[in-house]
């Protein structure tokens, strides 16, 4: 089995989590009605706690203690992609972000769970209960807000059109690719890929909102090897203040 | 969270003047049993009236509670405080739902509850109206702001409403872990760098005086609530609120060589009484009426959130809902 | 109301509000409130159904995603099921030694048959846990029908009726949702043992 290849996926995947759980933990208090307070913020709980989980396996393999992998390195040497890290703006495209994000990460696990590398199959078995209810909720309220008044219809649509480049980041190619699907760790982002665009086209299907055709968009690429916007870095410094007071002290 | 004393008004002689004398002696009798009230009895227009209040602005602490603490969310230092943070403010906002829940049996519906809070017609717990400057104060909130809610929880719980009681008895049990929680960030201050412990006793010091007011004005200068007391609305008198918090956490931060910044602060060995320098009832009535260091963020913050929901709850609501009173 | 030109928090969250963006809209509009929902839930194999609360929610399927977390996120659970507040029957409530079953009299059968389910409240200020279900035309009817069946020994102070196909119930494909939910043990006391730290500290004070 390939190390190299399988630390970048576990490292690309980790790093979405914890951008994506980091992102929606802002939420916590300010969400639109209690009862999605809730619910958005243990989505967020679950995303850090599945980027722990990565970290852990990396840690296994040799890498850093997860505290420090997280906390102190700086937005170049971050793999998320870019979609995870724009500011959460109004709730139309927070949630068109956790929709997209989330219907690719349920089928990615998905796959996952046939991976040859044992400890990321057994994670992603043990997790689909926890991503089929961020799937459950992304829908239901796509569902919801996209076919209801004029304004809920017209902000999820800008918010659509705006993150789709970004999303579709999401499946920036790895230079290991095809170490990984011949060792049978993952099938890889272009059939991953493949799979989320005929979903979210179901599903967008089923709502007043339209989805552009997938050839007039530009995928905003850069994120898996470090490129990022000039938002990560401060979440970054944000996110670590307390720790970097004294990092080698126990909080 | 919650603090007590504050929040009721003082009784005119003539608010039971128009109640029928039979259904309120059946009324009291039914609390003396020890049976709840359920919101479809019969109750005193007074027992209604004080019942929403309470628990109202006992929802609006904890929706405004969720603001200090949620001031560090983003920067918890490492993963296991981000994780259990996020997951404390979260229970903080789920206890706001579920009191506003028991609210709505007595008739008040929960934007009447928030457009109250919002408008500045609502009271809600001072202390949450003061800064947590730095991570130290964060936790002393989740240590010892909730040690002095669960202390007036737990009382509460064994009070005559059912569904604030039933409300009540879910929050206590998740307080038990947003109290751990808080003493084992303070053991990790208090056992860590100087630095460390620096800003736990800095905190300490900031804290004390509101932490003091928490359970509201003393004995001497409240309103009287006897018959509030015998309705078990009320559960028990600032005074003995306080001295029962200070008998359970005075210890417990002294053994982890903190200060507790007053000096005159001792347990008086024959009366079983606390001995402290008297708070300061001035600015707990400057800051419970609006003129605390945060009051003016905490609601605006608040309006903002519900402002730019708006468009969701509208679109949710079409075409068109009904409201009916919740049943329990 | 005053209102902030700039919050300057110590918040950086609330430094980041679009503050302007919402200054001067119009004030909250007076009761955008849609309806309730109530709350079922199952902790463990074999034991019943007890209602724990309700979600406020636009629609039966919405009521459910937003009682999943708002009412499950801790303890253990294995199924949920929600209902409109306006699908509960709700008997009268009783005091002292009355039974809820004395005020339940035949109004007599009406077609066609349904399935409803029944609810005790066995102690005020408790929770309704289900008890069964009935076949019956009507709520009344379906009382009528638990008063022969389900009543059993002990006192009753109030009886709730919903019909099953007014229910929406968790399916078998969903109970995967609470498989992870004995492990988020951040979420629970037992995680925090300071125990250890806090002697260790206090062996280092008193060297
Ligand atoms: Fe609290
Ligand atoms: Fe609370
Ligand atoms: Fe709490």
């Amino acid at each position: 089995m390939d190390q190299q290849a399988l630390k970048e996926l576990l490292y690309k995947m980790a790093d979405d989590q914890l951008i994506m759980g980091h992102r929606n933990s802002e939420w916590t208090g300010f969400g639109p009605l209690l009862e999605e307070d809730i619910a958005f913020s243990s989505m967020a709980q679950d995303k850090i706690g599945h980027s722990l989980a990565m970290y852990n396996m990396l840690q296994e393999l040799g890498e850093q203690d997860p505290d420090t992998v997280a906390f102190t390195r700086n937005a170049n040497q971050f793999h998320n992609c870019q979609l995870t890290e724009l500011p959460n703006g109004e709730y139309d495209f927070s949630l068109i972000r956790h929709f997209l994000f989330d219907t690719a990460e349920a089928i990615r696990f998905e796959m996952l769970t046939q991976s040859s590398y044992e400890p990321l199959a057994q994670v992603a078995a043990k997790i689909r209960g926890e991503l089929r209810y961020h799937t459950m909720h992304a829908q239901t309220w796509i569902k919801q807000l996209g076919s209801a008044t004029e304004e809920s219809i017209s902000r999820l649509q800008k918010s659509l059109e705006y993150a789709l480049p970004f999303s579709l980041g999401i499946f920036e190619r790895s230079p290991f690719e095809d170490k990984l699907i011949a060792d049978r760790i993952f099938e890889g982002e272009a059939a991953l890929e493949k799979k989320w665009k005929a979903k979210v086209e179901e599903l967008i299907g089923q709502t007043q909102l339209r989805l552009p055709s997938w050839e007039s968009l530009t995928p905003v690429v850069g994120g898996r090897e470090g490129k990022h916007t000039e938002h990560l870095q401060p979440l970054l410094d944000e996110m670590s203040e307390v720790f970097k007071i004294d990092p080698t002290a126990e909080w | 969270m919650y603090g007590g004393g504050n929040t009721f008004e003082g009784i005119k002689p003539d608010a039971l003047a128009g109640e029928d004398p039979i259904k309120l002696a059946e009324f009291e009798a039914k609390i003396d049993r020890g049976e709840k009230i359920e919101p479809t009895d019969w109750m005193p227009q007074l027992y209604r009236k004080q019942l929403i209040r309470m628990i109202e602005q006992h929802g609006h602490s904890e929706i405004i509670g969720a603001l200090p603490e949620g001031t560090w969310i983003t920067r918890a230092p490492g993963f296991k405080r981000k994780m259990s943070l996020m997951a404390k403010v979260q229970d903080e906002v789920g206890h706001a739902q579920l009191l506003y829940s028991a609210a709505e049996t007595l008739g008040k519906s929960r934007e009447q509850m928030i457009d109250d809070l919002i408008n500045g017609k609502s009271k809600y717990s001072n202390i949450f109206n003061y800064p947590t400057f730095t991570w130290a104060d964060c936790c002393f909130i989740s240590w010892l702001v909730d040690a002095g809610a669960i202390v007036n929880q737990l009382a509460n719980a064994k009070g005559s409403y059912g569904p604030y009681c039933r409300a009540l008895d879910r929050i206590c049990a998740e307080e038990s872990f947003h109290l751990k929680y808080g003493h084992h960030c303070v053991i990790y201050l208090a056992a860590g760098t100087l630095k460390q412990r620096q800003m736990f006793q800095e905190a300490l010091n900031r804290w004390w005086p509101p932490m003091m007011h928490f359970f509201g004005p003393s004995d001497k200068i409240s309103v009287h609530t006897e018959v509030l007391m015998k309705w078990k609305v009320k559960m028990g008198s600032n005074d003995d609120m306080r001295n029962q918090f200070l008998d359970m956490y005075v210890p417990k931060i002294k053994e982890l060589g903190f200060t507790i910044p007053d000096p005159k602060l001792k347990k008086n060995t024959d009366t079983g009484r606390w001995e402290y320098t008297e708070p300061d009832w001035e600015e707990f009535k400057r800051v419970i009426n609006g003129d605390g260091p945060c009051n003016k963020e905490r609601l605006e913050v608040r309006r903002i959130a519900e402002e730019r929901g708006k468009w969701v709850r509208e679109a949710l609501r079409a075409p068109k809902a009904q409201y009916v009173t919740p049943l329990a | 109301m005053t209102l902030f030109t700039s919050m300057n928090s110590l918040d950086p969250r609330v430094n980041r509000l679009p503050i302007d963006k919402v200054a001067n809209s119009s004030p909250k509009a007076a009761l955008d409130q849609f309806g309730t929902f109530e709350v079922f839930v199952q902790a463990k194999e074999g034991k019943p159904f007890q209602h724990e609360g309700i979600v406020h929610a636009p629609n039966i399927e919405m009521a459910y995603v937003l009682a999943k977390e708002t009412f499950t996120r801790r303890f253990t659970c294995i199924s949920i099921y929600v209902t409109d507040t306006r699908s509960v029957h709700v008997s009268a409530m009783t005091e002292g030694t009355n039974n809820a079953y004395e005020n339940i009299n035949d109004s007599g059968a009406s077609e066609p048959k349904t399935s409803y389910e029944i609810y005790h409240l066995l102690k005020r200020g408790k929770q309704h846990i289900h008890v069964g279900s009935v076949t019956a035309g009507s709520p009344d009817e379906a009382m009528w029908r638990a008063k022969a069946s389900l009543a059993g020994e002990k006192q009753v102070f109030n009886i709730w009726a919903i019909r099953t196909d007014d229910i929406r119930f968790t399916t078998t494909e969903d109970k995967d949702l609470w498989l992870t939910l004995p492990e988020k043990k951040f979420r629970d006391a037992s995680d925090y043992k300071g125990g250890d730290k806090l002697k260790a500290f206090l062996e280092s004070v008193n060297k």
